[in-house]
């Protein structure tokens, strides 16, 4: 905030609590109020002062559907019929270029290359290569875009996961949906901005962090709000066994009277908003269930995302609820996937951990677009990496594994003011360097946020003395290209 | 000029208006440092900084040089700076328009104002050491004047400012306030009354004495210092499984506790290992750079992360006690502080020498460790000791008492020889191991088989005959022998002797390289695994003894495999006794047979085994437990007993001697039995509590180059570095030594200029909320200008003075009158003061969470406040952990009894998943070093104290307490209840608000029986059934209640 704005709230406030209106509501207070000057008192879900949007927005919310530990960009998108021809040769010195691999490959004595053992077919009006594993997706691809020349210098999960999620390969830094939370705040007074679902596939899978939904130096109420399977869906939702709900708002409002009383003798306007804190728990208790209730969904929602959709936990019951979630105003949503990760058996594997996400995923797209809230709603699908074109381990005639690989990887996106049945980027033959258009895993969170109405660059936060951003010091793009 | 009031025009009243403005004018004219260093800082650093590589015309703005260059010695006219700044022509404004930085018109006018006083430069006011300001004399403000030096800083600014101190808090107030600050834990009803009660002058500083001798005031601070340590119970990347440093937690307590100096706690937290003859405490201290997250990553590049470590130690280091960015050098020259790319490297140098790897373990300690004394213990052990050597005494009587017993015994022995010498049918092979010299060994059953040794053949005396020693690389290949299916039955064993760390493979045909295919036994860290294999893990069986082998000494140890394919087929012998084991694995479906060839001492082709070995026999049936019995005695005895008597040596008669007795004689074995008793206490006493995690150096100096742009890859061999200090701060002193000693010597010598800075500021911000400079975390040239300054200064001077003496610090800060005033906000106080920086009323601030939690525990009496020891795990909701562990495989266990009621410091820092209702309460992950913690007010928050299964059982012990010790009627309790949450006395109004609400709700509960019981069962505690259960239901909603007032959940 510049200091002028600073002094115009400072003003704002002093004017409203010199005038003796004692009877206005901290919530209503903090409103007012910014982020830097008066941290303490405003709330999730509060109308702040935002820091963005800094022009029209494109979306108004995202949806991160996000591949936990390295989906194979090979058996999935990147596809190069010629890679046929060089199956099970060794991967040529030009392509490696001596650049590092991690410590689990590098002692190998071989490299061969793998071509993908699923089948691929050109799908949609661009004839755009999907492989069998992705049937739905191959349905939906006139309304993504799939950007092919991703990277990221991390090769091993921890730092990878981190860096594409906060900027920076260390812990500390807050999340991408936490700048989410910071910048634009949630329209919705009864639920937080971001929102963080779990689930998990058959494949091996790598440990996540609370980091990477987490608010770093941030004022903690912007991290991500864990929805869970469980009669909690958000910690501690419940009240206690015998309280009933009449109960509780007989409670809240006894201590809403005694807080008044204790305002009106102290004068602290913290107080006031702890009132509306508690208000607002209060209706998050009536909220979060509604929400996450699916029985009033029609059974053709449980059609389109696919037979698991009715269990909870799954990802496609988590893809439902986003989707609910999007039409209650949630601007950040993540949906982490587990069991990427596909260092053996990945034609088997990776078929599993494709079929868990395929249909709900893009049910998703479809869904949003049949109710005409695509162009408004960004999804996107990826992980931290890609996997390479030599095989891990043994490779037998129907059987290898990929080790992780950051040099390019696909992600893909859709609505939100991306260019529908749209590619972007290329890599070579063997899927290891990128050719045409590379785009970093930074200008992929500048892009996202751009379609947010948010400048990477001017979205930032005063720590240690520095004007921290998402996306760092170092060079970054805003990938106009893909944008319509 | 023209443009600048034009610009101006249009928000001349908003700039006029200002009170920031105002204040300022009303203490002094612009400062340099003050009001102009920020400005420059942050609009003009980053072209014309400290970073010369990134300088444009050679401009620098952070010299006196390059003010005098730019402003001209305040001569505005003549002034290219000036001229810049304000031009109309875009490709000549600063800063660029392209820059995204704007001078704003406030900041113009103090730019202005400080060039009519004539443009002078200051250097950054952090970087010069302090001198000790003179006191404010006659500016004591009414009434309560008084010699505290706080009070005349604080007062000075406050009468510049128009405004004046706020009366004392009353003493309810007060004596929570100083409680919970120095304690962390509120007052009883006891020590309020006292307090209340106590009417000599001193009173209340009695009462800070009291808290300031309670050991409950090193684990106040500690907790401070764990934020800033990055304390924590796992280890970060990758799996964050689990480490112990709790012992290091405790030196912090015991720190505070025995009011170390802080020159002293600085050193042996950062050099405790290097000091001459560390005491194993300093060691133990120095774990405090052990704290950095470490990985364990499969596919980690071990240097990239052993230098991260090096990078956050930095960091941590230059965080805490400098208040310095300094990593921002680590990829390039410093954007706003003096501190150039090579400086940090030299910095960063002293920590380059750290001995621990790149690479750590998932689960447990990765050395250079310290074990931890069991302090408890000692006493005892000299009692054991004595006890033992009268039993040793015993035993000897008892042994020269028992000769002829013994040679009867032998002749029966004699008599039975055929018992001794029976043959145990279907050995398949038998290595004697006898050989005594070549590097061949011979099958026993099939004379033409033989093995060969591979590596130095090392004969031994062995235990039955010769024997043979594994070392190294050592192994003996026994060709293609025992090639057994999984659905033969077989054995297999022999005497083994493990030498130091046993682990490794003793007998073993698998196929490493092949999916683990075959069949071992296995040592790991004294543990007896048994492998059989098709592929490893999924098809596979394996089992564990519980227990473990001694090393250095002989064992005999069979395995026998009934063919079924089963885990429970296998059985472990030691001695001839059957052992105790786990199943690990237990699904095996396929064939374990392979083509590599049987070997002793290790696996085809790794896990080398070092030990000895004797008497090896494979067998193509399960023998019987009798038979491995026998076996074990026999192939001791055999020798003795089969030579005729005149052959035994006296080794041998002695052999045989301590066999009868150990054995056969019940008046020996009892008094051994007595003495194995002692010895195992004596052991157990003897025992460290456990391990720590502790610095180290390696023994040779590693080089330290300027890395590339930070990466650990890119050395620049021609930029090689010696450990150094910034040459912008204090000298090192001339007798430092080169390593982390010297460096931490160097921060706590009397004429640094930030650590006594940084430090007391810390402790400000701890009791009134913030820190004098607001930044806590950063000192340098972005930092904010202090409120008082010349208190800092004059408190900084004063810590190294008194000898950095923390406890009398703190008590000068509470004792002063700026620390006791009531908090109460009123409108005047609001107005000139908004966000109460200047301290005209008593600082008001949220508990923080541990507190939050720890006065619900303390109130209701459940609060067990034992100090120290290890981590504990409280309730907490089902799944967090497997929702983000490795394969889900890592769950919580929750502890029970005593543990779910400790202090909240002590609850299982688990990294990677933090205490929820912690991090709710703005706890940060402890992943990196904290100095700062965010203070919100969020649902989620009222969500944890109303329903978080600890809070509804507090609010039930609390119920409980007040209804059977808080007074006879319901208003009686509800007040005693309301006191010890709050401090205070309710008002009759609200104690009606809460009286009522108990009869709503006892309504309730005794028309529903049910609900009552419900509510009455959260939590683990018995409740006492002699009270009324809709009674105690009601009193815990009350006592919910008052848990979530305003009152209780703050400060001030």
């Amino acid at each position: 905030m510049n200091p002028l704005d600073e002094h115009r709230l400072l003003l704002t406030r002093r004017l409203l609590l010199t005038s003796g209106n004692k009877a206005l509501g901290g919530a209503a207070l903090a409103s007012l109020l910014g982020e830097n000057i008066f941290a303490a008192a405003t709330a999730p879900g509060a109308q702040q002062a935002p820091a963005a949007p800094h022009f029209t927005p494109r979306a108004k919310r995202v949806i991160y559907l996000f591949m936990a530990g390295g989906p194979s960009h090979i058996d999935t998108f990147d596809h190069h019929p010629k890679i046929h021809e060089y199956h099970g040769q060794e991967l040529p010195a030009s392509v490696r270029m001596g650049q590092r691999i991690t410590g689990m490959t590098s002692r190998q004595s071989s490299f061969p290359i793998v071509a993908s053992m699923f089948k691929f077919q050109r799908y949609g009006q661009h004839g755009t290569w999907v492989s069998d594993a992705l049937p739905y997706t191959a349905g939906v691809v006139d309304d993504i875009c799939i950007v092919k020349s991703i990277h990221t210098e991390a090769i091993n999960h921890d730092p990878a996961i981190t860096y594409i999620n906060t900027g920076v390969q260390q812990p500390g830094k807050p999340s991408m949906g936490a700048w989410v939370s910071y910048g634009l705040g949630s329209p919705n007074q009864d639920l937080p901005a971001y929102i963080v679902m779990i689930s998990r596939g058959p494949g091996g899978k790598q440990a996540l962090y609370e980091r990477l939904w987490g608010a770093g130096f941030l004022p903690s109420r912007h991290q991500g709000v864990k929805l869970r399977r469980s009669s909690d869906p958000v910690l501690y939702l419940q009240d206690p066994a015998g309280v009933d709900r009449q109960m509780r708002r007989r409670m809240l409002d006894g201590i809403a009277e005694i807080n008044s009383q204790h305002y009106n003798d102290f004068g602290d306007p913290e107080t006031q908003t702890r009132i509306s804190q508690y208000e607002m728990a209060f209706r998050m208790q009536a909220s979060v269930p509604e929400l996450v209730d699916l029985s009033d969904e029609p059974e053709a929602t449980f059609n389109l995302y696919g037979p698991d959709s009715k269990k909870p936990g799954t990802f496609a019951h988590n893809a439902i609820i986003a989707r609910r979630l999007a039409e209650r105003g949630v601007p950040f949503m993540q949906l982490f996937h587990r069991g990427w990760d596909q260092h053996s058996n990945l034609p088997k594997d990776l078929r599993g951990q494709c079929q868990g996400i395929d249909q709900p995923a893009a049910a998703l797209v479809q869904d949003l677009k049949q109710r005409g809230m695509l162009d408004e709603t960004l999804v996107v699908w990826g992980g931290e990496f890609g996997r390479t074109i030599y095989a891990q381990g043994e490779l037998t005639k129907d059987n290898h594994g990929r080790d992780h690989h950051g040099r390019c990887f696909t992600v893909w996106m859709a609505g939100g003011g991306v260019k529908p049945g749209f590619e972007f980027g290329k890599t070579d033959d063997h899927s290891y360097n990128i050719v045409d258009r590379p785009v970093h895993i930074r200008d992929l969170n500048a892009t996202i946020l751009q379609t947010l109405g948010i400048d990477h660059n001017r979205l930032t936060f005063k720590f240690q003395g520095l004007d921290q951003r998402l996306t760092g010091v170092e060079p970054t793009r805003v990938v106009h290209e893909i944008l319509a | 000029m023209v443009h600048l009031h034009i610009l101006a025009a249009s928000l001349i009243c908003l700039l006029y208006c200002s009170p920031v403005v105002n204040a300022r004018q009303a203490i002094a004219a612009s400062r340099f440092n003050r009001d102009v260093r920020p400005i420059l800082s942050a609009a003009c650093f980053q072209c014309h900084g400290p970073d010369e590589h990134k300088r444009k015309a050679d401009l620098r703005l952070d010299t006196a040089e390059g003010i005098e260059r730019a402003f001209s010695g305040g001569r505005l006219a003549d002034s290219e700076a000036w001229r810049r700044i304000l031009s109309t022509d875009e490709t000549e404004r600063m800063p660029p328009v392209d820059s995204q930085r704007k001078i704003s018109v406030e900041e113009l006018k103090v730019l202005r104002d400080w060039s009519e006083q004539g443009a002078e430069w200051e250097g950054h006011w952090a970087f010069i050491a302090p001198q000790k300001p003179a006191m404010p004399r006659d500016d004591v403000v009414e009434p309560f004047a008084n010699d505290h030096p706080i009070d005349r800083f604080i007062d000075r600014r406050l009468r510049a400012e128009g405004l004046q101190r706020s009366p004392e808090a009353d003493r309810e107030r007060l004596v929570r306030r100083v409680t919970f600050d120095l304690t962390g834990l509120p007052p009883t009803l006891e020590k309020i009354d006292d307090f209340l009660e106590d009417q000599s002058s001193n009173a209340y500083e009695r009462v800070v004495d009291r808290l300031l001798a309670s050991n409950h005031f090193g684990e106040r601070m500690a907790l401070a210092w764990l934020d800033a340590a990055r304390y924590g119970d796992t280890s970060v990347f990758h799996g964050d499984g689990p480490r112990d440093m709790w012992a290091w937690r405790d030196w912090v307590i015991n720190a505070y506790n025995d009011n170390k100096p802080f020159d002293n706690f600085t050193i042996e937290q950062l050099a405790g290992d290097l000091i001459p003859e560390a005491t194993v405490e300093q060691r133990i201290a120095s774990a405090f750079n052990r704290n950095n997250a470490t990985t364990d990553e499969g596919g980690a590049i071990a240097e990239e992360f052993r230098v991260e470590y090096a990078v956050d130690r930095v960091k941590t280091t230059s965080m805490v006690w400098l208040g310095l960015t300094m990593e921002c050098a680590q990829c390039h020259e410093h954007k706003y502080d003096p501190i150039s790319q090579e400086e940090y490297y030299r910095f960063y140098s002293y920590f380059n020498q750290a001995a621990d790897p790149g690479m750590q373990r998932r689960t447990g300690n990765t050395a250079p460790t310290a074990d931890v004394p069991n302090y408890q213990a000692k006493a005892e052990l000299a009692d054991i000791r004595q006890e033992l050597r009268r039993t040793q005494a015993d035993l000897d009587v008892r042994r020269r008492n028992a000769e002829t017993d013994f040679w009867k015994w032998v002749a029966e022995a004699e008599a039975d020889k055929s018992r001794w010498q029976q043959a145990h049918g279907n050995m398949l092979a038998h290595f004697c191991l006898d050989e005594g010299e070549g590097n061949t060994v011979k099958d026993s059953v099939d004379l033409n088989r033989q093995g060969t040794i591979h590596g130095q053949p090392h004969w031994t005396s062995g235990i039955v005959g010769g024997g043979l020693r594994c070392a190294k690389e050592d192994f003996v290949d026994l060709g293609n022998v025992a090639d057994f299916e999984r659905t033969a039955a077989f054995s297999y064993g022999g005497w083994l002797k493990p030498a130091e760390n046993p682990g490794g493979a003793v007998i073993a045909r698998m196929n490493v390289e092949n999916s683990h295919r075959g069949y071992d036994l296995y040592l790991a860290e004294g543990k007896i695994m048994i492998h059989l294999s098709h592929h490893w893990p999924n098809n596979a069986i394996k089992v564990v003894s519980t227990d473990q082998l001694v090393q250095d000494k002989w064992q005999h140890v069979l395995i026998t495999y009934d063919g079924s394919s089963k885990a429970a087929g296998v059985k472990i012998y030691v001695d001839g006794v059957l052992w105790n084991q786990k199943i690990e694995r237990d699904q095996l479906t396929k064939s374990i047979r392979t083509n590599v060839p049987l070997y002793l001492g290790r696996r085809n082709s790794s896990s080398p085994f070092h030990g000895e070995l004797d008497d090896i026999r494979i067998y193509a049936r399960q023998l019987t437990a009798n038979e491995a019995k026998s076996i074990a005695e026999q192939s001791r005895f055999r020798p003795f007993l089969t030579n005729s008597a005149v052959d035994r040596t006296a080794a041998d008669i002695e052999h045989l001697r301590m066999y009868y007795l150990s054995h056969r004689d019940e008046e020996y074995q009892r008094i051994d039995a007595n003495y194995a008793n002692l010895k195992t206490r004596e052991t157990e006493a003897a025992q460290p509590r456990g391990n720590v995690m502790v610095m180290g150096d390696v023994p040779e100096t590693r080089m330290t180059y300027v890395l590339q742009r930070g990466n650990y890859a890119s050395p620049q061999k021609d930029r090689p570095v010696t450990p150094g200090v910034p040459a912008a701060l204090s000298p090192l002193p001339s007798d430092a030594p080169a390593n982390r000693l010297g460096l931490a010597r160097w921060l706590v010598a009397p004429d640094h200029p930030l650590t006594a800075r940084v430090t007391v500021n810390r402790y400000w911000m701890m009791l009134f909320g913030t820190g004098l400079v607001a930044s806590v975390e950063d000192f340098g040239s972005q930092s904010e200008w202090p409120s008082h300054p010349d208190l800092l200064d004059w408190l900084a001077v004063d810590f190294v003075e008194s000898g950095w003496n923390v406890k009398r610090m703190i008590k000068q800060l509470v004792m002063s009158a700026v620390y006791r005033q009531s908090s109460r906000v009123t409108d005047t106080l609001l107005k000139g003061n908004p966000a109460n920086r200047l301290l005209a009323r008593g600082s008001r601030f949220r508990l923080q969470g541990e507190f939050i939690r720890d006065n619900a525990l303390a109130t209701s009496g459940l609060l067990i406040d034992t100090i120290g020891g290890p981590s504990v795990k409280p309730y907490q909701p089902d799944g967090l952990w497997n929702a983000v562990s490795i394969d889900t495989g890592l769950r919580f266990t929750q502890d029970h009894g005593e543990k779910l009621y400790r202090r909240s410091m002590y609850t299982y820092w688990k990294r990677s998943a933090p205490p929820p209702s912690m991090a709710i309460f703005d706890a940060p992950s402890r992943e990196k070093c904290t100095i700062r913690r965010s203070r919100t007010n969020t649902p989620l928050q009222a969500l944890v104290t109303l329903n978080d299964p600890q809070f509804v059982e507090a609010a039930r012990a609390f119920a409980q307490r007040v209804i059977t010790s808080g007074g006879t009627t319901p208003a009686r309790q509800i007040t005693t209840a309301y006191r010890m949450a709050t401090g205070s006395r309710p008002k009759l109004a609200v104690l009606n608000v809460l009286v009522q609400a108990y009869r709503t709700e006892l309504a309730i509960f005794q028309a529903v029986p049910d609900r009552a019981d419900a509510l009455l069962k959260v939590g683990e505690s018995p409740r006492d059934e002699t009270i009324d259960a809709s009674q105690h239901a009601a009193m815990t909603i009350v006592t919910s209640m008052i848990l979530n007032l305003d009152e209780t959940l703050m400060r001030g």
